[in-house]
């Protein structure tokens, strides 16, 4: 039944760009396309829901018929990244439905609803693959028809130069986590093998697989100093594929750095926790404080996403080191935290990209410094933007607190570590976090209150009107599971708990982790009845011009701005920014009034200055030097040829 | 009747907050050789603001009077998690004090949000400036509170008072006198008192909290004003029951309560001697020296979490 299921939606997936093909002559097929879609990852919701909560196992194998190994499985783990993928693009193909005839015409549209599929299904076989072939077959093509959405946009000079550093960087990526399986052989034919030749082997080479694995999977996690690609490739997408590649597709990353160190090495030395700790912390900090140097919206959105995915690395790390230390209860916490952390925040960074969508819609741009005042104007919108910025602040009552809660509670139980390392790394990890965590306040009070609160900073912001029903409906639906979630987190905690179990040998979910969901409820109920009486009884309101000092015209333009709000932040971490300010005033005729004065503040984050460009550098040095062999003369092509035949000839001699 | 208590004192310390604060202004106003107004004053304040008008920017949306009622809820939730009188709290989990900390965060995103829908430089000058303030204040908050429960190996507040409470007085560690350093440096950030905000002032350019609240009237105001002298009472009664718990009530009786309450009367007033005297002998301090403060309240919390470990 579970098999039929899963076979049908697999089906069903591959006859959208079919049909769009088909269907686009005919005025009526025009919603077909996003219909056909959204049935099928209904269905595949459906199966993931079961295979989560049931933990029933099924398996696909078509090795006999084709003559390579290839074969999908599924078990808890797949099943949850299944359902984390058919259950969030789901509300986002339902607001694509009406986003994409909005935007994209003709063949733009179909490329569109040709790929949109594609992409989503790469992302259905790495995570349910069960043979190195198949996840690595989906791996590279997830890149692709990514890359392929990307294009859709446009290919300006620009763009492609930052298509180019996507596709650089994955194929770097990919070329490790190649070497990852490649390190398995000869057990490496499928999973299974993989799990039972992991104990055999020794321990350098399971620290190497470990390694190739944590660079593979962290590239397109996009972990600090790997990030480059992520805020260049995300915000030139179009939306509803943005919201796609931050929420969802970062995720099989998590999902392949779990099934490497968890599933088939079964933990390891606690420095690899450390590592992952150390490099989840980095990406925390740094995300979040990129972030709040942005006002371009999604770019903004962009470098939150490497500050979550370091947050979901903290749990990760601490899950490593629990397991190394023999504390596979409190592993079992860490990692039930860090999962939880990437459902929480593919459901709210899919949101909020939507948002930003919704926005670019009314008000046709995403500058921060031209918004304000939407949220009068697009009264939906405005309040489901309000549900994900807390979500991703991690407010209590809302998803993102439960999972930073459970890291929080993993970080102070790594004080019963009996190792004094551990005992205090891991408490004071906690600190990063909650300093990660304010930061993040710090930034979406900027985003919401400048982007949302306030009076319109632009005409175009002025006149922005509410977006259509189906994105509404689209956002809704993932604002409506922030809340469920942040309220009642029992109703996945428990299944995550089985999956921990599944995964570590020897753990269950200790009681401390579901001592939240007896709390948040009742805390959820008091402010809801305290805040809806107080709104019933509070008497009628009077509208009143804004306070001005008593003095008249006082304009959009006295607001503050993005780039105001955060400068006390980006003075107290200067050293972050190195900003390089020029400052041109060309003096006029008496000197006291300057013709013009131009400033430029430009930022070039360190890790291209110090880390990147010297490697490009000598690539391309060596390149040109090498440059100098190609000189277009055929006698020294000729004389090339022979010198080469003459060296392989002794080498045989000698050989 | 342990519930009935618990109901009790979060009543006590709603109720009796906004004397709090007027027995600060009064004991500063005589310390600068002024008469003062009454003690009462802030009631009187608050009844007459929920007796006015609400005035509302034209341009600002429902988060202009949302925040002020979220602001005011969370801090009841808040003071639901404090024991006052005895060794337990109406609300009260493994691991409430990250909640606490985190309701205490709910209640300030909002106020920044409602600050920013005014649509005048004042309430965005005001929410930054409470941005930077709240983000760096964070972190030795929870590693503070963190360190006692790591200490008293019980991760709810109530479990944590009540362990200080079975402890001698003098076998008062080092990590609690750094932790309690550090929530002292936190405290005074969190609730807005001189070094680092002026909750008197009313010059626009100098102010955090009161710039952001500028273009609140009547009731919104009152709940603001209420709910910030709830949050300075709670964060007081926090910093007693964690370090000097001694003369709370073991026992549920009237006798025992009423002994408690005085008690606490007694360490509230002294604490609130205290805060009035540095009120009055420091000056405010810069802008950009605030995150340094807060950089000495963080070393002192981690050097109380590393502590920990080593003193096992």
């Amino acid at each position: 039944m579970m098999l039929l299921a899963f076979n049908s939606f697999l089906v069903a997936m591959l006859s959208v760009p079919i049909v769009t093909l088909i269907s686009h002559r005919w005025r009526k097929g025009r919603a077909l396309p996003a219909a056909l879609l959204m049935g099928s990852l209904v269905v595949g919701t459906a199966v993931a829901a079961v295979g989560f909560w049931r933990g029933q196992r099924f398996q696909v194998d078509i090795s006999q018929v084709a003559s390579f190994s290839f074969a999908l499985s599924m078990d808890r783990l797949s099943a949850f990244f299944l359902l984390l993928i058919c259950s969030v693009s789901l509300p986002v193909i339902l607001f694509s439905s009406s986003y994409i005839p909005r935007h994209y015409s003709g063949a733009r549209r179909h490329w569109l609803w040709v790929l949109l599929p594609l992409f989503l299904m790469s992302m259905v076989l790495v995570v349910t693959a069960s043979t190195p072939f198949a996840f690595l077959f989906g791996w590279e093509l997830m890149t692709l028809f990514s890359a392929g959405l990307i294009v859709i946009d446009g290919d300006s000079e620009q763009r492609r130069h930052n298509i180019f550093i996507y596709l650089l960087m994955m194929h770097a990526g990919a070329a490790a986590v190649i070497g990852a399986f490649l390190l398995f052989l000869p057990h490496a034919s499928n999973f299974a093998q993989m799990r039972a030749g992991a104990a055999l082997m020794p321990a350098s080479l399971r620290t190497a697989v470990f390694l190739l694995a944590f660079a593979g999977f962290g590239t397109k996690a996009g972990i600090v100093p790997l990030h480059l690609w992520l805020p260049r490739a995300h915000p030139i997408a179009p939306s509803p594929v943005s919201a796609l590649m931050s929420g969802v597709m970062l995720k099989t990353a998590v999902y392949g750095l779990v099934r490497f160190a968890f599933d088939f090495l079964g933990g390891g030395p606690s420095w690899w926790g450390y590592l992952v700790l150390f490099a989840g912390a980095v990406s925390g900090l740094l995300g979040v404080l990129y972030a709040i140097g942005e006002h371009d919206l999604k770019r903004l959105l962009a470098y939150h996403s490497v500050e979550n995915i370091g947050i979901i690395y903290l749990g990760m790390g601490a899950a490593l080191v629990f397991t190394a230390n023999g504390a596979p209860l409190w592993a079992a916490l860490a990692l039930t935290a860090a999962l939880l952390h990437c459902l929480n925040h593919a459901i709210f960074k899919s949101l909020l990209f939507l948002g930003a969508g919704a926005i670019s819609d009314a008000a046709h741009t995403l500058d921060l410094e031209e918004l304000g005042g939407l949220q009068k104007r697009m009264p939906v919108t405005g309040t489901v933007f309000l549900i994900a910025c807390c979500s991703i602040v991690g407010l209590p009552l809302f998803n993102g607190f439960v999972s930073e809660w459970l890291t929080f509670r993993s970080f102070l139980a790594g004080s019963e570590m009996t190792n004094l390392s551990a005992a205090i790394v891991l408490p004071l990890a906690a600190g990063v976090l909650a300093l990660i965590g304010g930061l993040a306040a710090a930034c979406f009070a900027k985003v919401y209150g400048v982007g949302f609160l306030g009076r319109p900073r632009s005409g175009e912001a002025g006149g922005a009107n509410e977006v259509s029903l189906p994105m509404q409906a689209g956002m809704g639906a993932l604002a409506t599971a922030c809340l469920v979630i942040g309220i009642f987190p029992g109703l996945v905690l428990r299944s995550l708990g089985a999956l921990t179990e599944e995964l570590l040998p020897g753990a269950a979910l200790p009681p401390a982790a579901t001592s939240l969901s007896s709390v948040l409820p009742w805390t959820a109920l008091f402010i809801l009845l305290s805040v809806g009486g107080m709104a019933a009884f509070k008497r009628a309101k009077k509208l009143t011009p804004t306070w001005a000092c008593g003095l008249p015209g006082l304009d959009q333009r006295m607001q503050y701005t993005s780039t105001a709000f955060s400068k006390p932040l980006r003075k107290v971490f200067s050293r972050v920014y190195r900003a390089e300010r020029t400052l041109e005033v060309v003096p006029g005729d008496p000197p006291y009034f300057p013709v013009s004065i131009s400033y430029r503040s430009v930022r070039t984050t360190s890790f291209e200055k110090f880390l990147y460009r010297p490697g490009v550098d000598a690539i391309v040095t060596a390149a040109l030097r090498l440059r100098r062999l190609q000189t277009g003369n055929i006698q020294i092509y000729l004389l090339y040829i022979f010198a080469a035949l003459i060296a392989l000839l002794m080498f045989m001699r000698w050989v | 009747m342990t519930l009935m208590t618990n109901v009790l004192q979060v009543l006590l310390l709603i109720l009796l907050a906004p004397l709090v604060r007027g027995v600060i202004s009064r004991i500063k106003a005589r310390i600068q050789n002024r008469r003062g107004a009454s003690v009462w004053r802030p009631y009187a304040d608050v009844l007459k603001l929920f007796r006015k008008q609400d005035l509302v920017p034209a341009s600002a949306s429902f988060v202009f009077r949302l925040a002020p009622m979220v602001v005011f809820t969370t801090t009841l939730v808040v003071a639901a998690f404090v024991p006052l009188l005895h060794g337990s709290a109406l609300l009260g989990v493994a691991g409430d004090f990250v909640l606490l900390v985190y309701l205490l965060a709910l209640g300030r995103f909002f106020l920044m949000l409602g600050a920013m829908d005014g649509g005048s430089s004042f309430g965005g000058m005001g929410a930054s400036r409470e941005a930077l303030v709240s983000t760096l204040a964070e972190a030795p908050f929870l590693l503070a509170l963190m360190s006692v429960a790591i200490a008293a190996h019980i991760t709810s507040i109530a479990g944590m008072v009540q362990w200080t409470m079975g402890q001698n007085f003098f076998q008062f560690s080092a990590v609690h006198a750094l932790a309690l350093a550090a929530l002292v440096l936190v405290a005074i950030a969190e609730t807005g008192r001189i070094p680092v905000d002026n909750p008197t002032t009313h010059l626009e350019l100098t102010m955090i909290h009161e710039a952001m609240v500028l273009e609140y009237s009547g009731p919104s105001l009152a709940l603001i004003e209420w709910a910030s002298a709830i949050k300075l009472t709670v964060v007081m009664a926090l910093l007693i029951a964690l370090f000097v718990p001694w003369g709370m009530a073991s026992s549920v009786s009237a006798l025992a309560l009423g002994v408690a309450s005085l008690v606490m009367l007694l360490k509230i007033a002294a604490l609130v001697l205290a805060l009035a005297l540095v009120e009055c002998s420091v000056a405010k301090l810069r802008m950009y020296l605030v995150p340094d403060f807060l950089g000495v309240a963080s070393a002192l919390a981690i050097l109380a979490v590393v502590f920990t470990a080593l003193m096992r």
